[in-house]
């Protein structure tokens, strides 16, 4: 799910406007979700490679604490940033009438989205919080036994 | 996603009962038998003395599936009983766990027991030990079929009427309707109302039941679906088709062909010719629209298909043509999964045939 949202918000991002790419929110969610990916994918590689160094396990369940958060505001301020744009240009909006009798308003559906991070946002979070106590705890008490 | 017509496949299950659980018993007598020869002497007795006495009745100890503590004891159960009849005593029992809720597992982890499936084919002796997972708040499936359909047709008819709180008024009252519109609009109404009635009358719905879930996912399809599609079939800035009223009536005779022939279909379906164990795949009679029958092993879905299709050319409505290919993808899967079940039952019936398109699909 980060990856469908981190994604979408960079593609649109390219898409979008040369306005918006020199936006600070910008800054925000790309060094958020960069150090987020580094650690993401080098605990993957030892992982795979059944060599993993308790600091990468403990720099991915804790530091999204602050991560994401910030990923996620960078994101919805961009997009927010980039509404008039959007509505200005009649940015990728198709309207009636038309041969196939179908219409797309980019704004509405760049509003939906920024609605929908309310539900799914903290679905994420709690769930990383969940497998943080899980995953972090349980190695501990191992620890402990050895 | 969904599960609808299984409930049709466990009716045909029901008629074709003696194949496979003369099996079942079989494999069950048989593992029975070896374990009990392996755990102690002259185990065979036990057996004997259940074939020969008439009155023994059996007792059936309820766990639970997951913490395997008891939950009670259901006595003085006769041979012939059900496992439906089972449920029942349970629910008198313990009020709490209504019979379509209860899912009863022979074994921890093992496959849900079916209600027609007799305690004399699954017990190994006179104290059985059944496991017990509640399967959530269930819903008929009559009730889903009912909400499924009902909601679009009113829907439709709400944006129909073009109230002034989804269209512009005066936009609305200046341009006048093509035809097409009105004639999508009765078309619309006409495949809900004969799926509602079908529901109602024709289909042999065995008292299956599906979780709550399944009725939510499903009307927010249906129901989300149609809004989008009647939300531009009766906008004031519609579009007629491009190719005028040829488009529209060729497209109007062949949806209303294969309303026909869906209903047909699934009047056959219902109703078939014979029962048992020479019971056959459904045989096409002398009405025409059963002919497909000959080509296709799911003919109702091609059917269905098919009205989708004439209906999205004669609309001519992109969200429609959306809508069209989400219900193939979806009527395909079903289509194929039955014609699997087909394959392995009726073997010498089926294997010429196609599962919904014929000698493609």
């Amino acid at each position: 799910m980060p990856l469908a949202m981190c994604s979408f918000v960079c593609s649109d991002i390219f898409f979008l406007s040369f306005q918006v790419q020199s936006e600070d929110s910008v800054l925000l969610f790309v060094i958020a979700w960069t150090i987020t990916e580094i650690i993401r994918y080098s605990f993957y590689t030892f992982s795979l490679l059944n060599h993993l160094p308790y600091i990468i396990k403990w720099a991915r369940y804790t530091l999204f604490i602050v991560l994401y958060p910030m990923g996620v505001s960078g994101e919805l301020l961009t997009i927010y940033a980039a509404l008039p744009f959007v509505r200005q240009a009649g940015l990728y909006s198709i309207s009636l009438p038309n041969k196939y009798n179908f219409s797309f308003d980019y704004y509405a559906f760049l509003i939906l989205v920024m609605i929908s991070y309310i539900p799914l946002f903290p679905q994420l979070y709690f769930h990383m919080l969940h497998q943080r106590r899980k995953v972090l705890s349980g190695t501990e008490e191992h620890k402990k036994f050895d | 996603m969904f599960k609808r017509h299984k409930s049709l496949e466990r009716k045909r299950e029901f008629l074709f009962q003696g194949l496979p659980q003369s099996t079942m018993k079989n494999n069950t007598r048989n593992f029975h038998s070896l374990s009990q020869l392996v755990l102690s002497a002259g185990p065979l007795k036990a057996t004997r003395t259940l074939k020969l006495s008439k009155t023994t009745h059996f007792e059936i100890e309820i766990l639970d599936a997951h913490t395997r503590k008891q939950i009670c004891v259901v006595d003085k159960v006769p041979q012939t009983s059900t496992i439906h009849d089972v449920k029942q005593k349970f629910h008198k029992a313990c009020p709490k766990w209504y019979p379509s809720r209860v899912g009863l597992q022979l074994e921890y982890g093992g496959p849900f027991l079916k209600d027609y499936v007799t305690i004399q084919s699954v017990a190994a002796s006179s104290i059985i030990t059944l496991y017990f997972t509640d399967l959530g708040r269930q819903v008929s499936w009559t009730t889903v079929f009912l909400a499924e359909y009902s909601g679009p047709l009113l829907i439709y008819i709400l944006f129909y009427l073009r109230s002034s709180y989804i269209y512009d008024a005066k936009e609305s009252s200046r341009r006048p309707r093509h035809p097409v519109v009105h004639l999508a609009c009765f078309c619309h109404c006409i495949h809900y109302i004969r799926h509602l009635l079908e529901t109602l009358f024709v289909h042999k719905v065995s008292s299956g039941h599906s979780p709550t879930k399944n009725l939510i996912k499903g009307c927010a399809f249906y129901w989300g679906f149609t809004s989008w599609i009647a939300y531009y079939i009766n906008h004031p800035r519609y579009t007629p088709p491009s190719f005028g009223n040829r488009q529209i009536i060729v497209s109007a005779i062949n949806f209303l062909i294969c309303e026909a022939g869906n209903h047909f279909i699934n009047t056959v379906l219902a109703h078939p010719n014979h029962t048992g164990s020479n019971a056959c795949f459904p045989s096409p009679n002398y009405n025409p629209f059963t002919w497909l029958f000959f080509l296709v092993s799911c003919p109702n879905y091609t059917y269905e298909i098919g009205s989708w299709i004439s209906f999205t050319v004669m609309t001519q409505t992109l969200p429609v043509g959306i809508f069209t290919i989400l219900m193939s993808i979806q009527m395909t899967l079903w289509a194929q999964k039955k014609h699997k079940i087909y394959q392995k039952k009726f073997n010498s019936c089926v294997h010429r045939k196609s599962a919904i398109i014929p000698f493609i699909l």
